[in-house]
């Protein structure tokens, strides 16, 4: 007996002091481990604007977040954005919401302290206060609108799609026609070697410059990629410098064509490219009823 | 002999929880509902209905479940003979991986509106195949290494440690789920993951041990030796960390386990029947033993790399 | 009992008698996993060392409190709260390194060579014993992982730590992961032929 209670209580004690160690180091490393999380994004998202270490941002590009949520209530459901105001004293944001057909349905202003917006706990209770009882939110996901000076610069978009193994986690960069600024593939599951390809230059950076049009129409080819276009989209690797009049030359020259598909990985390019058009076509056709509504209702946003 | 007895029955219940939902849904204007192509849904009507409306793509309203704003349109419908059987077809392919839902208005009273969605007890089969052939354990993804090449030698041995392994897994693993569900997720003590898990694991396996101890010591004789080597088997606990981070229901980690038992008893046993002709065979005094075993199960990890990208669902 | 050996013989044991890659053939999951670049090899090895240090240390300092019966699972304890230390230290201050190594810093804890190392040495030796031996076992760990990655990432990306040497890719399958079998046999079976030469010289001498 004598012997059991001795190890049921330095099991305990060990059980005690581990969950402190493990406690102490959670505590630690989790404020560290979120705003490396945030670096990252920043730098990801600068990076597809052009800037970075050598080329910082300037002081007057800022980054605005719109949030989208399912709206719904009972048996209807509507779309309904988190959208930051303009307003005398202070910026607030207003949640506009839209029936599924486009019609303007309400406003209510939700009040967020400064920084809070990220949180997503702390939005959706905001949130959730302002409709009142009886609707229940679902988030859908966030884009970010980039302004320099006031005027639209760019919209970054995030998405997740389908591969060829499991999922792939993308970040697009459109311009204000809608025009493929960059693509950045931030997280997937593809083999090494052969769909892992898909994060290299010579693949991403394709998308580069193709016209919202040309993206309804993209299509992937399976012929190899010519080398002069090869050392176009990767101007930093390869041996010898290329100018960048050369650079666009041939971007102008292959605008227009299809993608060239990774060598062994098919399925992986045909993956990201109708990732990639459902990303922009979903944006473009939703940021159109956005901005209608937004003029409509005279709702002064800061983009 | 009632434990046999009890086997027939079980399936039959498994058979009917799974069926029964099907039939419930077949009242109503909608019989069935599925994907065809990949471009393609096919709705069957209990009944004709007209075939001017249903035949109409204004009258259908399809949208993927999480995007209720964006519309798909159906570029025409093709009826069947008996009208019975409306094809929508589509311009662009599907993404079949997400529910779709349906609505089809003036054909019956009030619109009728349902889900269409890839058959779920396909996609747990399909975790099923996924974890016994497409990602097995030890031949695509690594892990389980040190008990499989210290087990791996014999036929008997190998279907010892597989079949005790598979038992542990499936106990822990449900387990696992249940304190994660309940325990960890609603408290945010995630960071208790591998403690809590592998503490799972030693419970069961003393577990496992005792209750074998006293009911059946004959396989105890057979089995238990290999119990205290499940502890040292990666695999017991990458299986709780992937269903705590795919956040799997209790079904899917029943499927995700049995997988992963089934996949190491099936490495273990091809291997072992490998290993034993290899005792006769001529080789090099370097590579005897050990590193011949490697070379070997390179070779089988080559051939299941001819599984990946498998879909059969 | 104390062991005869000096901190460096401990350390230098580790490394190469008691390899435990090589030699005491444990952990392989990661070896064949991820020893695809000698980055990755270096940094589950400096996650090992930490376990295997810190786990040894600990058992050293409460060797005579444990009691026999719950050995094991107090063992258990030990490497699995210094694993969920070492597993959020990575994810909070070297995110891509983490991010590469996916799910095998978690495994850490099933690595038969911690728990076998804490049972046949720590709980009998004195802490500074226990703490060079740590040492040893975990850059032993390490070399292997790092040996592993040098030839797999030369052969297979033609790159050394990232550095293009090769520019070109010579056999891309070695970075495959099903390589790491070849890679370790192949090993595996040198070291051990270098062994029965070595012997053979002896007892030729």
């Amino acid at each position: 007996m004598k012997d059991i209670a001795t190890i049921i209580f330095r099991l305990t004690i060990s059980c005690l002091l581990a969950g402190l160690v493990m406690g102490a180091a959670f505590v630690f490393t989790n404020k560290a481990k979120l705003h490396n999380a945030e670096q990252r994004e920043q730098q990801v998202m600068l990076g597809l604007l052009g800037y970075s270490a050598a080329a910082p941002a300037p002081e007057t590009l800022a980054l605005h977040p719109l949030h989208r949520y399912i709206v719904t209530s009972g048996e209807t459901s509507a779309i309904g954005y988190l959208v930051p105001v303009k307003g005398r004293e202070q910026a607030g944001a207003v949640f506009v919401e839209i029936s599924l057909d486009g019609a303007f349905l309400g406003q209510q202003p939700v009040s967020l302290a400064a920084g809070q917006a990220a949180e997503a706990g702390a939005r959706d209770a905001a949130i959730a206060a302002a409709l009142g009882a009886g609707k229940s939110l679902r988030y859908a996901d966030q884009t970010i609108i980039v302004t320099e000076a006031g005027k639209r610069r760019a919209y970054l978009l995030s998405g997740e799609f389908p591969g060829f193994k499991t999922f792939i986690d993308v970040v697009l960069a459109l311009d204000p026609a809608f025009t493929v600024l960059g693509l950045e593939i931030m997280e997937h599951e593809e083999d090494p070697g052969l769909g892992g390809e898909i994060v290299q230059g010579y693949f991403k950076n394709q998308f580069q410059g193709k016209t919202f049009e040309a993206l309804k129409k993209l299509g992937v080819v399976k012929t190899p990629l010519p080398e002069e276009y090869r050392r176009a989209l990767e101007p930093a690797k390869g041996g010898e410098a290329i100018s960048p009049e050369e650079i666009a030359r041939v971007q102008a020259l292959y605008q227009d064509k299809d993608i060239y598909a990774l060598t062994g990985a098919t399925i992986s390019s045909r993956a990201v490219t109708s990732g990639v058009k459902a990303i922009a076509g979903k944006f473009a056709y939703r940021l159109a009823i956005l901005d209608k509504v937004l003029a409509e209702q005279h709702i002064a946003v800061p983009f | 002999m009632r434990q046999t007895a009890m086997i027939p029955r079980v399936l039959i219940a498994l058979v009917l929880f799974f069926l029964v939902p099907g039939v419930v849904l077949a009242e109503g204007l909608v019989a069935g509902k599925d994907f065809g192509e990949a471009n393609e849904i096919i709705v069957t009507f209990s009944q004709s209905p007209d075939r001017q409306t249903a035949g109409d793509p204004a009258n259908y309203t399809v949208y993927e479940e999480q995007d209720p704003d964006i519309r798909l349109g159906a570029e025409r419908i093709v009826l069947s003979e008996d009208g019975r059987t409306a094809t929508l077809v589509f311009a662009e392919p599907l993404n079949t991986t997400k529910p779709h839902v349906v609505t089809i208005a003036n054909v019956a009273p009030g619109a009728e509106s349902f889900r269409v969605t890839k058959p779920y007890l396909g996609y747990l089969v399909t975790i099923l195949i996924s974890a016994l052939l497409i990602n097995n354990f030890v031949f695509t993804k690594y892990l389980g290494l040190c008990v499989f090449f210290g087990t791996s030698k014999r036929k008997d041995t190998a279907k010892g440690m597989g079949v005790t392994f598979t038992i542990v897994m499936v106990v822990s693993a449900i387990m696992s789920w249940f304190f994660y569900q309940f325990i960890l997720k609603p408290f945010d003590l995630n960071f208790l993951q591998i403690v809590i898990f592998i503490g799972l694991v030693s419970l069961t396996v003393q577990a496992v041990d005792t209750v074998l101890r006293k009911v059946n010591p004959i396989l105890f004789n057979a089995f238990g030796v290999y119990l205290v080597l499940v502890i040292a088997n990666c695999v017991i606990i990458a299986v709780p960390l992937i269903l705590a981070d795919n956040e799997y229901n209790f079904f899917e980690t029943f499927m995700l386990s049995l997988g992963a038992g089934g996949g190491f008893l099936l490495a273990l046993y091809l291997m072992s029947s490998v290993r034993e002709r290899m005792e006769l065979a001529n080789v090099p005094r370097s590579f005897r033993g050990v590193p011949i075993a490697f070379i070997v199960a390179g070779q089988f990890a080559l051939a299941f790399l001819g599984f990946s990208g498998l879909n059969i669902f | 009992m104390a062991t005869d050996k000096t901190n460096l013989q401990l350390v230098v044991n580790g490394i190469l008698n008691e390899n435990p890659i090589f030699r005491l053939v444990l952990s392989m999951c990661p070896a064949v996993g991820i020893s695809t670049t000698v980055m990755n090899g270096f940094m589950l090895g400096i996650a090992v060392l930490f376990v295997q240090v810190f786990s040894s240390c600990t058992i050293a300092i409460f060797k005579n409190k444990i009691h026999p019966r719950i050995r094991i699972p107090t063992y258990t304890l030990t490497i699995a709260t210094w694993v969920t230390v070492i597993d959020m230290v990575l994810a909070a201050y070297l995110p891509e390194a983490y991010a590469r190594m996916g799910i095998f810093v978690k495994l850490i804890v099933a690595f038969a060579i911690i728990t076998m190392r804490l049972e046949m040495f720590a709980c009998k030796e004195s802490v500074t014993a226990s703490f060079w031996d740590g040492i040893g076992m975990g850059l032993g760990f390490m070399f292997g992982m790092m040996a592993l990655g040098f030839v797999r990432e030369l052969l297979g990306l033609g790159t050394i730590l990232g550095y293009d040497v090769l520019g070109f890719k010579p056999l891309l399958f070695f970075v495959l992961p099903f390589a790491g079998f070849f890679c370790v046999g192949l090993m595996m079976g040198f070291f051990n032929w270098i062994e029965l030469r070595y012997k053979r010289a002896k007892q030729g001498a």
